[in-house]
């Protein structure tokens, strides 16, 4: 393995400790550090004196996707974007909210939700920042009926590796000016630069929210469900298939009436084993649906798109290949959106790898991909966190190329892409 | 100097002939007559001119890149077209450049249903991919007034919005993949690798999201692929009147406090109100002084029980007549009525200009008050029919270039765009800045800001050959600004399309 990985200076899961910025910045520019060393900047302009260093630099948020990819090299510098936490400018009534990248998601809901708003967006990593959300793409269950953060933010302000403060889009929910520089970092794991600010549109927290579970639910009734419900007019916020306990579950949100409406809709739709779940029991499901997506350390979670639906040739050879090594396998699957979680635990470092190699290899088959958010240590040295390289890699070269040609940020996130 | 560079000039461009000939054959149509190639000299925005050096139709997806190899190969400038619908001047032609125009491609290659996907090529019109959709029961959802005519190809390149964008989104939040034929000559699937089983997701930097809106300067789209909805159960349409601009202001700042997403909100002031019933009689009231159009759609009792809050917001900020659409004709009656503002303008003035800026939702009283002190300040008219949802405005100026009037609307016109920016806004909300807000953009974006977005497209672009002289200030451009007014395109004319 080529050097520790870069979250070595502060634990795992904690938020970095109020590194104390170099005393002298043009003094640790000229001369670098020999140890790795943390910065928690509480301004942009700090940030950007923060980046502007010699060496590998990782940004870090929460530090809940430090896995997330390839392993980064040599950092030298972490800059932590926990001083960067605040609201900076809420306007209830335009619906829209300013905030700096740090802040954490769980955070900026509380306060939403005290003026009946909120940002409908829910990954599993609810404590995450904002800013790491954006740079890591991350979208849970109900991107169904809301899209992901790209869909979210209206504005970007960015600080790239040469130090450039740049901004695009603005306040406004619609805006065709400009190029939008907060798409570009939308899965760029850090790799092209930090995201310090984020203007966002929210929207009214719906009065309810209902969750109608289905059981002994098979990969093809999955499937067929799942269309049934996306086509029907009851416009589900989400829905959720879950193997091997072969559950189905479809969440509403509305108005009080309306939501019950459209969960009585679903009940009289749907065959099998049937029942509304009560909060609690709506809470409690979600929050394990959150925790298998997310796992444990030591365990190996791939993340993996196809077109929407759930292959019954994917989910078989899944539990085939699971098997063949010995692993558990628990999958959680938005097969109206064909996003895949694995969740891998038992056995070694090289029956994971195994799997990851062997399921890969039929993801890719159907034009999909599988990427690593985590693994049992020892995998890396058997499989890479990605697999096969789609066509658009050239102009992600050339676009990492541009904007940190000394290779800076996170080096190694991509590898072995660039 | 001069000739020699005209002369290099020519022999690039017979080079680029030669060549695309010989690789694509006799099905790829070539335009090199003077009077054939004037018809692809302007875009909507017909102010600016620039007569192509040569326009090329592809008969056949597959001759997209040869066109662009050979365009780089020699030199060459090259910009693709669509329907030249556009209003900001994106397809306008360099000087000596290639016009690639995709009108010809103009498939659905495939629908599917259960995934409720589209793959469709680039000149497909907007609305033919909701025509073949709505076999299944879907349509396709960004709805640019031009959608007849435009394609989804231009509207991939504008990020296009809509009136129901408020509530749905706009052409970036409905695209899954792209294929593109990239300024280096390859063939490149932004977003999901294969265009036919495309994804929600794709690793790495989100290069789809980039290249939607970047208004073809990233490259050369040939396949689309795009989200279908489902079409809502229930459709609820009211036009509310009110006796002045800021209450009706008000009742949208309400509506969208209250937590209400309507389908639509569009704002006409009393110029346009009168201007659209003398024109069409569809019943609005020549009295009002502004008026409101709220759509709102989805499951039937839930659309019933926020329509009422709608209309109860409406009567608590003095609207003075509620009129709520009582059938399909009804609602198809008010529609039409807003769409037909184009025709309408057309009475009121010769010509005029039209601008696309937005502000926050709750400053639009505020940029109204301003655009009349600017109005009344240079003595010309502005009526106001816009998608006030989502702040969107589309003052337009009114002028008699007779009278000497050109100058002083162009004027007004960036003083309303740059009001817009000054309020928090942004010079465009769906038309683009192509050649007509270039030299604006320095109001709203800092140096750094143009640079980073430069080395963006420099990323796609090295060259600098793909539809070069657009969305970025140049001197050339800003030394010289010309704005000028607006001429309807020919399908305008005829009643088929409308402005907004
Ligand atoms: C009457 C009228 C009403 C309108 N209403 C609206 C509205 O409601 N909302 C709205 O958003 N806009 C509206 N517009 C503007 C215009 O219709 C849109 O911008 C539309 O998307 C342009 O499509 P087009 O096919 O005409 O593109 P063109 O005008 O031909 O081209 C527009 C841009 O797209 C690029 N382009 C075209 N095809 C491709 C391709 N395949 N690959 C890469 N780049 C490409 C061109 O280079 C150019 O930069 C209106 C225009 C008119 C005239």
């Amino acid at each position: 393995m080529v050097g520790a990985p870069s979250s070595a200076s502060t634990p795992d899961g904690k938020s970095a400790p109020n590194g104390t910025s170099p005393a002298d910045g043009a003094a640790a520019a000229s001369e670098p550090p020999a140890s790795p060393r943390s910065i928690t900047p509480t301004t942009v302009k700090d940030l950007r004196d923060a980046v502007s260093t010699v060496g590998a630099v990782l940004i870090r948020g929460t530090g809940t996707a430090t896995t997330w990819g390839a392993p980064v090299r040599d950092a030298r510098t972490t800059v932590s974007l926990a001083g960067m936490d605040r609201v900076l400018d809420h306007r209830p009534a335009d619906m829209t909210v300013h905030v700096q990248g740090g802040i954490r998601l769980d955070v900026l809901q509380a306060e939403l939700a005290e003026h009946g708003q909120w940002l409908p967006y829910d990954p599993a990593r609810s404590e995450a920042t904002i800013g790491g959300l954006l740079a890591t793409g991350d979208a849970g269950p109900r991107r169904l009926a809301y899209g992901s953060l790209r869909e979210l933010v209206i504005g970007a302000t960015m600080v790239f590796p040469d130090g450039a403060i740049a901004k695009s889009g603005g306040h406004v929910i619609k805006n065709v000016a400009g190029y939008d520089l907060a798409k570009l970092c939308h899965g760029s794991l850090g790799t092209l630069g930090v995201v310090a600010e984020l203007v966002l549109r929210v929207h009214p927290l719906p009065a309810t929210s209902r969750t109608v579970m289905v059981r002994d639910v098979d990969t093809a009734s999955a499937q067929r469900l799942t269309w049934a419900l996306t086509k029907s007019a009851i416009e589900p916020s989400a829905v959720e298939w879950c193997e091997p306990e072969q559950v189905l579950a479809v969440r509403f949100d509305g108005t009080a009436d309306g939501a019950a409406a459209r969960a009585a809709a679903a009940r009289s739709m749907l065959t099998g084993s049937l029942a509304e779940l009560d909060a609690g029991e709506a809470h409690s499901f979600w929050e394990s649906h959150a925790a298998r997506v997310v796992a444990e350390p030591g365990d190996t979670v791939m993340r993996a798109a196809t077109r929407p639906g759930v292959d019954p040739g994917l989910v078989g050879a899944l539990s085939a290949w699971a098997d063949r090594a010995g692993v558990k396998a628990l999958l959680t699957c938005s097969p109206a959106t064909g996003a895949y979680t694995v969740r891998v635990t038992g056995a070694d470092a090289k029956a994971h790898a195994e799997l990851v190699k062997n399921w890969r290899a039929s993801v890719e088959a159907v034009g999909g991909f599988v990427m690593l958010r985590r693994r049992r240590p020892g995998v890396d040295a058997m499989v890479e966190s990605w697999g096969r390289a789609p066509g658009s890699v050239e102009v992600m070269r050339r676009v990492k190329g541009n904007f940190d040609p000394e290779n800076r940020f996170a080096p190694g996130r991509f590898a072995p892409w660039f | 100097m001069e000739l020699q560079a005209a002369t290099d000039r020519r022999r690039a461009l017979a080079a680029v002939l030669r060549d695309v000939s010989a690789e694509c054959g006799p099905s790829l149509r070539v335009l090199s007559g003077q009077a054939e190639r004037r018809a692809y000299e302007t875009d909507a925005l017909t102010a600016h001119r620039v007569l192509p050096g040569l326009v090329l139709l592809p008969a056949d997806r597959s001759q997209v890149a040869p066109i662009v190899r050979a365009c780089l190969r020699h030199g060459v400038p090259y910009v693709a077209r669509g329907a030249g619908t556009g209003l900001s001047g994106g397809a306008l032609p360099a000087e000596s450049g290639v016009v690639i125009a995709l009108a010809k491609l103009n498939r659905i290659l495939d629908v599917d249903p259960d995934r409720m996907v589209a793959i469709v090529e680039p000149g497909a019109t907007n609305l033919s991919i909701s025509a073949v959709a709505g076999e299944f029961g879907l349509y396709y959802a960004p709805d640019p007034s031009s959608q007849v005519v435009c394609t989804i190809g231009g509207n991939v390149a504008e990020n296009s919005g809509g009136a129901h964008c408020l509530k749905y989104g706009f052409t970036s939040h409905h695209v899954l993949a792209v294929e593109t034929v990239l300024p280096d000559g390859t063939v490149t699937v932004l977003g999901s690798d294969d265009i036919e089983a495309p994804c929600y997701d794709a690793p790495g930097y989100d290069l789809r999201g980039v290249f939607v809106g970047a208004e073809g300067t990233c490259g050369v789209a040939t396949r689309i692929a795009v989200r279908l909805l489902r079409r809502p159960e229930a459709v609820r349409t009211l036009v509310a009147d009110f006796p002045d601009v800021p209450s009706a202001c008000e009742t949208v700042s309400a509506v969208i406090a209250a937590g209400i997403v309507p389908a639509a909100i569009e704002m006409m002031d009393n110029l346009a109100i009168r201007a659209c019933e003398d024109a069409v009689h569809a019943g609005y009231d020549r009295a009002a002084a502004a008026s409101l159009i709220i759509e709102l759609d989805g499951h039937g009792e839930e659309c019933a029980e926020l329509f009422d809050q709608v209309s109860a917001l409406c009567s608590e900020h003095a609207c003075t007549r509620l009129r709520i659409a009582a059938d399909e004709a009804e609602r198809a009656a008010i529609w039409a009525g807003r769409k037909a503002a184009f025709a309408a303008m057309g009475r009121l003035s010769p010509e005029f200009l039209l601008q696309d800026g937005v502000v926050p939702r709750t400053r639009l009283a505020e940029a109204l008050a301003g655009i009349a002190d600017l109005s009344a300040a240079a003595g010309l008219r502005v009526a106001n029919v816009f998608h006030a949802g989502d702040g969107n405005l589309h003052p337009l100026v009114l002028y008699r270039e007779a009278d000497g009037e050109g100058p002083a609307a162009e004027k007004l016109a960036a003083d309303i765009a740059e009001l817009c920016v000054a309020l928090g806004g942004s010079l465009s909300g769906e038309h683009g800045i192509g050649v007509d807000k270039a030299c604006s953009m320095p109001k709203m974006f800092s140096p750094a800001d143009l640079t980073a977005m430069d080395r963006l497209r420099a990323a796609f672009d090295p060259s600098g050959l793909c539809n070069p002289g657009k969305v970025f200030p140049t001197p050339a451009l800003c030394g010289e600004a010309k704005a000028g007014a607006y001429q309807p395109h020919p399908l305008e004319e005829t009643g088929k399309i409308q402005r907004w």
